[in-house]
């Protein structure tokens, strides 16, 4: 691991309506590391997973990777390293096979090529018996749209990938999948700030847990 | 051969009153209750028309540019508010925007139409105008105020997904798209269907005028079909203003969607 931090937080904020959640936030994320996020509900975990990808602003401080900030690398290209993948997200209209294969289709991903066979294999990781490609995403559980959107920030080979509970809906064997896929590209330098309400997950899963309470409320 | 229309009498129109006799015998029979709201619908019709009436032949006798303005701008402000009383969801700035894409749209589409097609002297001749314009601007505002409600729905119902795209790289563009084309097409619709069915299911109100004002069947088609063309061109043009007025207004320079803008009645 090196000493230079690939993503960096310096004295942030965060208020996503009238009340500061968290300030003076300084936060370190270093290649290969995978970081877990703890504190109570409502303590502002989410609008940090938020904040950091540049979905919201930051009621102050600054967020960069390898030393740029969103605005030097252009907010797409920033977000397609840095991506959230929200705890119910939802796939666009269609099937499986398109809601994976859309962002190739993005401007700031145009370097990569959707591979429908290394699709095919991720799936397989997150899932018993993975959906077809041809099933209509309009009528997966959470859970399944957890696990396939969780595979699509995977073949975007992000940088560092945000995580807002990412096993909240699923069963302890699926649960276990998704903790062994992100820990085995962890090893090969993916970077995951992790947001968990399990603390023997958080525990077991991640190198390091931070602690939000210390950073709760005051003034921006 | 052209034959022009009989002039109505005030006996013709006291005549014509006897038929709402009817209507209001039916609603006795039946007990519907509805004789006091049927009067109070039928004076408000006599008088709101009569209104207009006296309105339309100060502006059209005089023709002035100064009146046809004022007038243009008075549609075109309660044309502005119709469009964005219906949707369910709203944001600052949103009667503004409606105002903009109809003055935009109506005011070219009118100017083609009138100056161009029909080739008036003045373009704005008061006579083929404000007719037109009325058209153009109740079919107009439909097709924004549908619009208008179909984007702010989506963006707002499916946040999430415009979101999830944002946060794997698009740009605003990129994620807005789906959205904006599908609110675009669905302003598009009601004139789509009265294309379709055109001469079909209903005569068109404007052609019907003509000819029982005595007017040549086939020029009145021919009037209608202007008509038509031109409505199709200000509505699809009124919605792309206003979905992409919508769109800057929700999306900002870092390409972040501006989700509180949006507020629920």
């Amino acid at each position: 691991m090196s000493d230079k931090p690939l993503l960096s937080c310096r004295g942030l904020a965060v208020s996503p309506g009238e009340d500061v959640l968290l300030s003076g936030l300084d936060l370190d994320l270093h290649a290969g590391e995978l970081v877990a996020l703890r504190g109570p509900s409502g303590c502002g975990k989410t609008s940090l997973l938020r904040v950091v990808c540049g979905l919201d602003d930051p009621a102050a401080g600054s967020i960069t990777l390898d030393g740029h900030d969103g605005d030097e690398m252009g907010w797409p290209c920033f977000r397609r390293a840095v991506s959230l993948v929200a705890q119910e997200p939802l796939l666009p209209a269609g099937t499986i096979g398109a809601a994976l294969a859309r962002p190739f289709a993005f401007r700031s991903c145009s370097a990569l090529a959707f591979d429908s066979a290394r699709a095919h294999a991720m799936l397989s990781e997150f899932f018993n018996v993975p959906p077809a490609f041809d099933k209509n995403a309009g009528v997966l559980s959470v859970g399944e749209r957890q696990r396939i959107a969780l595979a699509r920030a995977l073949l975007l080979d992000v940088r560092v990938l945000l995580l807002d509970e990412p096993t909240s809906a699923l069963d302890p064997d699926a649960a276990r999948r998704v903790e062994i896929a992100v820990r085995t590209r962890a090893e090969k330098g993916l970077t995951a700030l992790v947001v968990s309400h399990d603390p023997t997950q958080a525990e077991r899963w991640c190198d390091r847990v931070v602690d939000l309470a210390s950073y709760a409320g005051g003034a921006a | 051969m052209t034959e022009t229309a009989p002039i109505l009498s005030w006996l013709d129109m006291v005549a014509a009153a006897g038929l709402l006799l009817l209507a209001g015998t039916v609603s006795l029979i039946l007990r519907l209750g509805l004789e006091k709201r049927l009067l109070v619908a039928a004076l408000r019709t006599v008088v709101q028309l009569l209104a207009v009436g006296y309105v339309l032949r100060f502006v059209f006798t005089g023709e002035k540019a100064l009146i046809v303005a004022a007038m243009a701008a008075v549609m075109v402000t309660a044309a502005g508010h119709a469009a964005v009383q219906r949707s369910s969801r709203t944001f600052a700035g949103v009667h503004l925007i409606a105002f903009l894409a109809l003055v935009l749209s109506a005011g070219a589409t009118i100017w083609l139409v009138t100056g161009v097609v029909i080739g008036a002297e003045p373009w704005w001749r008061p006579r083929l105008m404000i007719p037109l314009l009325g058209m153009i601007l109740g079919n107009g505002l439909t097709g924004i105020s549908l619009c208008l409600d179909t984007l702010l729905e989506r963006l707002d119902e499916r946040r999430a997904a415009v979101e999830a795209d944002l946060a794997c790289g698009a740009t605003r563009w990129e994620a807005a798209r789906e959205p904006l084309r599908e609110a675009v097409r669905k302003g598009m619709i009601p004139i789509l269907n009265s294309m379709t069915v055109a001469g079909l299911v209903s005569l068109p109100g404007m052609m019907t005028g003509q000819i029982l004002a005595g007017a040549e069947p086939l020029q009145a088609v021919r009037y209608q079909i202007v008509v038509m063309f031109m409505i199709a061109a200000a509505t699809s043009l009124g919605g792309i203003l206003v979905a992409v007025m919508v769109y800057r207004r929700m999306f900002n320079e870092r390409h972040q969607l501006r989700r509180n803008l949006i507020c629920r009645d």
